[in-house]
């Protein structure tokens, strides 16, 4: 592919063809059963919360992302780390089809969560972000206020009643560690409040619509030391509830927080395993090199 | 070592660029200075630019309001010019003044007519009037140019008379040849009976009516009827009439309108009675009005005004009123004479009248010797100026061209006068009030700036034109606003960015359209088709959406895997055959339609069932074709304030499950608020100012009618429409610098608004 501008009806037709080339291939694609229609909800607990599976991703020309596959056990912390441009990002926002927006991106192999895959042509994306949400590294709360950033994907999701509402938006605060600072200034927009509460004002928003999965792309890299500390203490907590992936240029902040490492490089991934092991002991040089900070 | 080298190589490049440095510096500075001054001074040509427009204009509609300047040319004394025969200077009643104002007529009790030079109050000829032998001239009825006169005398006779000047010019210099006619004479009264007032009104050569008020308290009228016969013969009919005595206190002054069919009479109690006049019939008696405020006051001078609708009612107690007939059903003619302002109050008892003969204005005289200049339509109190305190006016003219006048003291003063009052119909009043103009019914804001003839009355209210600005800024917003705005929505946030690409600039390539071609396509392309497709553009207005949404609901009962199919962002594309179906529906339906619902005419259904007039080139015509041309700036200015929401507060939102719909409509359109408030305005902005399409696409008829269906005037078309008009420095030409005046005011307040804002809420959102 030549074309940057690879518009994103191209993926579609990718599959298709993608779906042919299997077929003679004799392999079968898991998510597309018989039925068709498959849902999260209907997924299996045993499963990973998240899986991937010679992975491909790109965003017009060269692979981004090449031929990954791996696993993301549930409520647990799994760090991707990495240089810059390695595709950490990319892969991150595989997982919940943010990627969809970009036109001429293109991919190949499937990603399962729970059992399902999520790049079915008849699975609703809308409800796939539910249950996987997101904060991103650059913290980004609506111009409104407070209340009505945290109140906003439950309304989006038909909750109306103001009862409700307010239950929710103490919950999601004071999960994210939030609601004693802001509880007496809910009606004030939420850009007077520092970076640091800012970010934690977008988990409380995320983990609002009660996901499954927290995705977290660089939450700290705007953050000075004390409110990334916050958000580190937040991350042990919601691990509790929530499976979180996080990426991460910070390796101290991967091996504080995170129970499992994937290092990546140039799109590859290079070596995943336990956080310990992949500090103490990794088994690839490229790891060994990066993480005694020869390059990256 | 490695350290000393390097502390060296530092010091040394510090000492090489030392001067080089220095210099460097300077040229940066230099560079930095001549740029801010260039700068600086693009930016202040633009302010001074603009401020020396808005001075300019400001220039030319200054002079509307300063009042006018009344100076006194020369004087002289009628003892000194008359010093052979004091008996002449003695009683003089009638002036006149030559349109240049270089030579002046001075009509004696006597009959004798002297022509005076205005420059060296020389006599230049006399005449005796031979009709006149042995009587004296007791009345003067004058015309409005002081060239025809009907003179009553002791006698009870009415006499005619008319001055010529003959003005020539040989050599570059000009001559006069003053030359008298008389010769008709009517028997108004009974020889016994003294005319103290007298009022004509007709042709001497044709038909004619003459009123003569005697010191008997009677009133006579003399009525002259000429009809031509079959056989080019013409018979002459004249009838006398005594009014009958039904009036309290003296008769004081009478006066007969344009049409010869009313008279008016005023008596000394401060009354006025209206008879009907008809050429056949005796005059029938009407009704009487009180005239005078106040107790004791009676009538002292009725004048008609040019034109010979307005009557001025002069009283003893200085007041001065505007008369008019006003149509009333409840009246016994049909007709009720009503008063219509005052003007400005004298002190003492008003003596004289003198009508302008250009325009609606009139110099009143008090016993006191002072004189005001006023204006009826705007009612103004123009200037004011005296012949000397506690010396009453005796006499009195106003030159024809309205430019000067000649007053003649009780003392024998004579006074040449300069007017200078070139903008009498202006006020702010008569610019944004009611007025209550000629042949009205109430006062109104009317919009006709010029006539037929040199009596009409200039109706200069802009509220019409402010209204049909509005009205077309309004109906263009209502069609261009909300496509517009949900247009750049949709590319912003659906459209597939390589489409987008592409629909962007060939929407922006629309307003590069002349408005002049979307003025004359709007006029004489589509008005024509769309009045006789009203029927099918209501339907329209309810097929159209209903289809929209039941394709909306098929496309989403689609099952995803064809969906798919399509590419995200073009699935609308499949609108465009149903719309287009939608249209040619409608227009199928159109016959059907008018025939079903509005008894086979739309227009005529329209006129009957609810009143409304159905011009061709109307509102709606505007609206399309002004929308067209607005739509452009409104849609790029928002598609930009659309795109320029952080793309991480779009992706924010959907990664919280929010579908794209969602997302702009909770998050892009608030944030993008501020841009499509702006957008909105300019576009206003633009259509306030738009000339063209207006000029073209309506009837430029300055109503002050929401109608749809009717036609409006604007501002900056009536400019356009006007200006050709308009004589350089005259009243209109100043009159649509105020309405240009406005136009930029009214735009300078829209931008500055819009810029206010959005400013406002930049800074509010500068933290996303």
């Amino acid at each position: 592919m030549t074309n940057v501008k690879q518009p994103i009806w191209e993926t579609k037709e990718m599959i298709n063809g993608m779906a042919k080339e299997q077929s003679i291939a004799g392999k079968k694609r898991p998510g597309l059963s018989a039925q068709g229609v498959s849902t999260l909800a209907q997924a299996n607990a045993e499963q990973p919360a998240l899986k991937t599976e010679n992975w491909f991703f790109s965003y017009g020309q060269d692979w981004a992302i090449k031929d990954i596959t791996l696993e993301v056990p549930t409520k647990q912390v799994t760090a991707f780390i990495g240089p810059s441009g390695c595709g950490k990002s990319t892969l991150l926002r595989c997982f919940n089809r943010l990627n969809d927006l970009i036109a001429g991106a293109r991919f190949q192999g499937q990603i399962y969560a729970e059992g399902t895959n999520i790049y079915d042509r008849d699975l609703d994306v809308t409800d796939l972000r539910k249950r996987i949400g997101m904060v991103f590294q650059k913290s980004n709360p609506f111009p409104k206020s407070i209340y009505e950033n945290v109140a906003y994907g439950p309304r989006i999701s038909g909750i109306k009643k103001s009862g409700d509402l307010d239950e929710i938006v103490e919950r999601s605060l004071r999960q994210a560690a939030l609601w004693d600072e802001v509880k007496d200034r809910l009606d004030s927009t939420a850009l007077g409040l520092s970076g640091g509460q800012q970010q934690r004002l977008c988990i409380a928003r995320t983990i609002a619509v009660e996901p499954q999965v927290v995705l977290m792309d660089e939450p700290c890299s705007a953050l000075d030391p004390i409110a990334s500390a916050k958000i580190e203490e937040l991350i042990l907590e919601l691990k509790k509830d929530y499976t979180i992936v996080i990426v991460t240029h910070n390796m101290q902040q991967a091996a504080r927080v995170s129970d499992l490492t994937a290092y990546l490089w140039l799109g590859q991934l290079i070596e995943f395993n336990k956080t310990g092991l992949i500090f103490t002991n990794p088994k690839e040089k490229l790891t060994e090199d990066y993480i005694s900070g020869r390059f990256g | 070592m490695q350290i000393e080298l390097g502390e060296k190589a530092v010091t040394s490049q510090r000492r090489l660029s030392d001067r080089e440095s220095r210099v460097r510096l300077m040229k940066r500075k230099l560079y930095d200075r001549i740029a801010r001054w260039v700068v600086a001074g693009g930016g202040f040509t633009i302010i001074a630019s603009i401020l020396a427009i808005l001075l300019f204009i400001l220039m030319e509609i200054a002079p509307l309001f300063r009042p006018a300047e009344v100076t006194e040319v020369n004087r002289s004394t009628v003892t000194a010019l008359f010093t052979d025969t004091p008996e002449i200077g003695a009683d003089i009643v009638a002036l006149s003044i030559d349109e240049n104002r270089e030579v002046a007529c001075l009509l004696s009790a006597g009959g004798v007519v002297q022509f005076i030079s205005l420059k060296t109050w020389q006599l230049l000829e006399s005449h005796l009037l031979p009709e006149i032998r042995g009587q004296k001239i007791t009345s003067v009825w004058q015309s409005f140019k002081s060239d025809r006169f009907v003179l009553g005398t002791d006698h009870g006779l009415a006499v005619q008379l008319h001055i010529g000047y003959n003005a020539r010019f040989f050599e570059g210099q000009r001559s006069y040849r003053p030359a008298i006619n008389s010769g008709s004479t009517w028997p108004v009264a009974p020889s016994n009976e003294r005319l103290t007032d007298v009022a004509f009104s007709g042709d001497p050569e044709e038909s004619m009516i003459i009123a003569g008020i005697s010191d008997k308290g009677r009133v006579h009228i003399f009525q002259q009827t000429k009809e031509a016969s079959l056989f080019g013969e013409a018979e002459v009919d004249s009838a006398h009439y005594q009014l009958e005595q039904i009036w309290t206190g003296k008769p004081a002054a009478v006066a007969i309108d344009g049409t010869m069919r009313n008279l008016y009479m005023g008596s000394t109690d401060g009354k006025i009675y209206h008879w009907l006049l008809s050429p056949a019939a005796a005059p029938e008696f009407v009704t009487t009005t009180k005239a005078v405020s106040g107790d004791g006051g009676g009538i002292t001078d009725l004048q008609f005004l040019l034109g010979g609708r307005t009557l001025i009612a002069a009283d003893s107690n200085g007041g001065i009123g505007a008369w008019f007939l006003v149509r009333d059903s409840i009246g016994p003619a049909g007709w009720r004479l009503t008063k219509i302002r005052d003007l400005q109050t004298h002190v003492g008892s008003v003596v004289k009248l003198a009508p302008s003969a250009r325009g609606k204005g009139f110099i009143s005289a008090d016993a006191d010797g002072n004189l005001f200049l006023h204006h009826s339509t705007s009612g103004r109190f123009l200037a004011e100026f005296s012949t000397g305190a506690g010396i009453p006016v005796k006499a009195l003219s106003f030159a024809p061209k309205a430019n000067g006048a000649l007053t003649l003291a009780a003392d024998g003063k004579l006074t040449h006068w300069n007017v200078d009052n070139p903008h009498p119909e202006a006020s702010v009043k008569s610019f944004f009030g009611k007025v209550w103009y000629e042949g009205y019914e109430e006062p109104e804001y009317v919009w006709q700036s010029t006539g037929g003839t040199d009596e009409f009355e200039p109706k200069l209210s802009l509220v019409p034109l402010l209204f049909g600005s509005l009205k077309g800024t309004l109906y263009a917003l209502v069609i261009a606003v909300p496509l517009a705005i949900f247009g750049a929505l949709f590319t912003s946030q659906f459209m597939h960015p390589g489409l987008r690409n592409k629909i962007k600039p060939t929407v922006e390539i629309m307003a590069a359209l002349p408005s002049v071609v979307l003025g004359f396509l709007g006029g004489l392309w589509l008005a024509p088709r769309i009045e006789i497709i009203i029927p099918a553009l209501l339907l329209m207005a309810v097929v159209l959406p209903l289809l929209t949404l039941l394709v909306s609901a098929l496309w989403k009962a689609l099952p995803g895997r064809y969906r798919s199919n399509v590419r995200p962002g073009v699935e609308s594309l499949v609108l465009v055959p149903v719309l287009l179906f939608g249209i040619w529906l409608s227009l199928q339906l159109n016959g059907f339609m008018e025939t079903m619902l509005f008894a086979g005419d739309f227009r005529v259904w329209l006129y009957e069932q609810a009143g409304m007039s159905f011009d061709q080139r109307n509102a709606l015509v505007v609206g399309l074709v002004m929308g067209f041309a607005i739509i452009p700036l409104i849609y790029t200015i928002s598609e930009d304030a659309f795109s320029n929401v952080p793309g991480n507060l779009v992706s924010g939102s959907l990664a919280l499950g929010a579908t794209r719909w969602q997302t702009a409509l909770k998050v892009v359109v608030p944030t993008a608020a501020a841009g499509i408030f702006s957008a909105v305005m300019i576009g206003l902005g633009r259509a306030v100012g738009e000339t063209m399409i207006v000029l073209m696409a309506t009837g430029n008829t300055p109503i002050m009618d929401w109608n749809i269906f009717n036609g409006f005037r604007t501002l900056s078309a009536n400019i356009a429409v006007e200006i050709p008009e308009a004589p350089l420095g005259g009243t209109l030409y100043r009159v649509l610098f105020l309405a240009a005046m406005l136009l930029f005011v009214i735009t300078f307040v829209v931008n500055t608004a819009a810029e206010l804002v959005r400013q406002r809420l930049r800074r509010q959102f500068q933290k996303l």
